[in-house]
């Protein structure tokens, strides 16, 4: 199975990128102190989450309803709505849209809804010009490559990586510090804004009852996307809504501690339709794409609950495969524990989409973290169950299980079978550990040690104890 | 048609989970906590701290002398000859439109909209000062409310590197959900009429995205400074 070896492949390729480590080892460690500070700080956090589930529960629940309702009043306000089945309907109404209005250039801001439906390869495509602006975006944009995380999409790249790029790219005098670097990127990025024709933002939340979308961001850019050029086209998932705007008292105290550990995020828009007469700025024309793209099936089934997600990113820091793999192993637009559930579910075309669900220790910290306790542990064994319902293993994957499962159940098995364990381990095992095992087992070895068994089992030290005790008693 | 397929969908779907989701829903009371953090006495200290933290600069002042002083010295560092700013009467400030008449500065419209936006939005640019009020502040996240409109432009808070506000200490809440109480309050369903746009402002616009070091001012106002008027 090739596509087996290309999952494999990108973890192998990760775990060997000594500057990924120390950017995925900065970067998590610095998210997840902050946002246990933050989180930590608050006079009752586990009752915000409990209340931040029961609002996205909530929405879920009242979509059918919720959405016509974000719709009517968008529409209200004078603006455009599009319900998009899919990726191809999205795209076609924008490509369609820009092109009736005689658009050249199109500002974005960072939307993992665009990424999922390959919105900027598409425009290209058609001939626009468009450009990423939040730096991080902007930077994988200029590199060619897609984000690894969704909060901190360039944290894979280093300054001297970023340096270059701004020297090829922008004519940046050589430097390898920061300050520099933001000062080329804002005049670059500011000119860019000012000769928009058309600006696309993706959406953190849509509120019903008021018909405005939320954007959360702390550069600035999503601003500038949404302020200046006179056509604002948001791309919204149909999941990510709340009922009421008052709900937002809940939603972003724990969207903004969850994702960086802020109180709340540098800038946080509410926009609701066009400039209205009278307003000076602001754009002419706003257009809502509601993005279903499968969205509306997984309701229906038993991975609903991985559509409470609010995109803070926090399950990713928490996770120990992905900070050891980092977000472009995984291979899908998103990563991390709540990526391997909605990978599959969302990009059911890749290859080996099936497989991510695998790359869990099941240890729980994505749901020990999430702002909405999404259960991520058991949407992964789900997934992992209808895998093998699917047939995606190989019968000796399957015959390893069962034997696995036949020692489990059978004392005597169990017994025999550590005693031949710890035979090995007193003959193979160097200080404690196997480097390689034969194969099939190499496989393991091959990106980690294998612990040797201790030279007794528990069962024997207890055994003995309980001997001891008896003849002292 | 796109919508109706993904209704029937929706509805489809929630028939075998809306039952669990209803109850989930139900577990906990939706209203939002007025603020979220031990409540301290002293707000507009609060208010100050927490902007400072971000490296933000608030200044509590005692009267509208002291506020214009502290404005008449950014201008002076600026070398500012316009600001893009909201209507004077908006930021309510006495002794403003007069401050900035000695000093030789008229305002800038930010009246981008029509014909010729792109090169209306090439003459703003330069501009060194946003000059703006706010509807609100927030004293636990040190955040501004600013609710645009006709007379508040967006642009006011976000085009130049340099942001001062102008607030009243009876504009500070403590949080979150006291602010949103207080907008549905005196707007009501109202709050999106006349204006398509509120902004929470938190501190200068700030990334992390070089090797997480933070540097403020990326696209946003590398400056935000906010003074309080206390009398």
């Amino acid at each position: 199975m090739p596509q087996t070896i290309a999952f494999f492949d990108r973890v192998d390729h990760a775990l060997h990128d000594s500057s990924l480590q120390t950017a995925l080892h900065r970067a998590t460690t610095r998210f997840i102190g902050n946002r246990a500070g933050a989180i930590g700080a608050l006079s009752d956090a586990d009752r915000l989450r409990d209340q931040a589930r029961a609002i996205r529960a909530h929405a879920l629940a009242h979509l059918d309803e919720l959405l016509p309702q974000l719709a009517a009043n968008v529409e209200t306000r004078g603006g455009h709505v599009c319900w998009a089945s899919d990726g191809e309907e999205a795209r076609r109404y924008i490509i369609e849209l820009a092109r009736a209005r005689g658009v050249r250039s199109i500002v974005k801001s960072k939307s993992m809804a665009s990424e999922e439906i390959h919105l900027n390869e598409a425009l290209e495509e058609a001939g626009f010009e468009v450009v990423e602006t939040d730096l991080g975006e902007y930077i994988i944009q200029l590199a060619g490559e897609t984000p690894s995380h969704i909060i901190a999409p360039a944290i894979h790249k280093t300054r001297e990586q970023v340096s270059e790029l701004f020297q090829q790219h922008l004519g940046m005098p050589p430097t390898t510090e920061v300050p520099p670097m933001i000062r080329t990127a804002r005049q670059a990025l500011r000119q860019r804004f000012l000769q928009a024709d058309m600006g696309i933002s993706g959406v953190n939340f849509g509120v019903a009852d008021s018909g405005a979308i939320v954007i959360v961001e702390n550069e600035g850019n999503a601003r500038l996307s949404t302020t200046v050029p006179r056509i604002h086209v948001a791309i919204m998932g149909i999941e990510r809504i709340v009922a009421r705007l008052a709900d937002l008292g809940v939603m972003l105290q724990v969207l903004a501690r969850s994702a960086t550990g802020q109180k709340l995020s540098v800038y946080t828009s509410l926009i609701s339709g066009p400039a209205r007469p009278g307003e000076e700025d602001g754009p002419e024309e706003f257009h809502l794409i509601l993005l279903d793209n499968g969205r509306s099936r997984i309701l229906g089934g038993h991975y609903a609950e991985s559509l409470l997600c609010i995109r803070c990113g926090a399950c990713l820091n928490a996770c120990p495969v992905y900070q050891a793999i980092g977000g472009h192993a995984y291979g899908g637009v998103y990563s991390g524990p709540i990526g391997a559930v909605l990978t599959p579910l969302l990009q059911p075309d890749l290859p080996d989409a099936y497989l991510l669900p695998q790359a869990s220790s099941l240890c729980g910290a994505c749901q020990e973290v999430c702002p909405v306790r999404i259960a991520i542990p058991d949407l992964l064994l789900r997934h992992r169950a209808d895998a093998v319902k699917a047939g995606k293993f190989h019968p000796v994957e399957k015959a390893a299980i069962a034997s696995y499962t036949l020692t489990m159940t059978h004392p005597a098995i169990y017994n025999a079978g550590g005693k031949a364990g710890r035979f090995f381990s007193r003959i193979l095992a160097r200080r404690g550990r196997f480097r390689r095992l034969p194969p099939p087992l190499h496989l393991w070895t091959k990106q980690r040690d294998f612990p040797a068994l201790p030279p007794k089992s528990f069962r024997e030290m207890w055994a003995e104890r309980k001997k001891q005790r008896q003849s002292s008693s | 048609m796109s919508r109706e397929q993904i209704l029937a969908n929706l509805r489809t779907s929630l028939n075998a989970n809306r039952p669990w989701l209803q109850a989930e829903a139900e577990r906990m009371p939706h209203e939002a906590p007025p603020f979220v953090l031990p409540a301290q006495d002293d707000v507009v200290g609060q208010f100050v701290a927490e902007l400072a933290k971000l490296e933000g600069k608030a200044y509590r002042v005692a009267s509208a002398d002291e506020a214009l002083a502290i404005i008449d010295r950014l201008i002076e560092e600026t070398h500012a000859t316009s600001v893009i700013g909201w209507d004077l009467d908006q930021i309510g400030l006495p002794g403003l439109p007069e401050l900035l008449a000695a000093r030789g500065i008229t305002p800038a419209k930010a009246d981008v909209r029509g014909e010729g936006r792109k090169a209306r939005l090439q003459e703003l640019e330069p501009i060194p000062i946003c000059l703006s009020g706010a509807e609100l502040a927030i004293a636990e996240s040190g955040t501004l409310l600013l609710r645009h409109g006709p007379g508040k432009p967006r642009l006011a808070s976000l085009l130049a590197p340099c942001h001062i506000a102008v607030i009243f200490r009876r504009q500070l809440v403590r949080g979150l959900g006291e602010a949103l109480a207080l907008l549905a309050q005196r707007y009501g369903d109202e709050i999106f009429g006349p204006t398509s746009n509120l902004t929470f402002i938190t501190g200068p616009s700030r990334t992390a995205d070089i090797e997480m070091t933070l540097s403020l001012g990326i696209h946003g106002p590398p400056q935000i400074h906010v003074i309080v008027v206390e009398g």
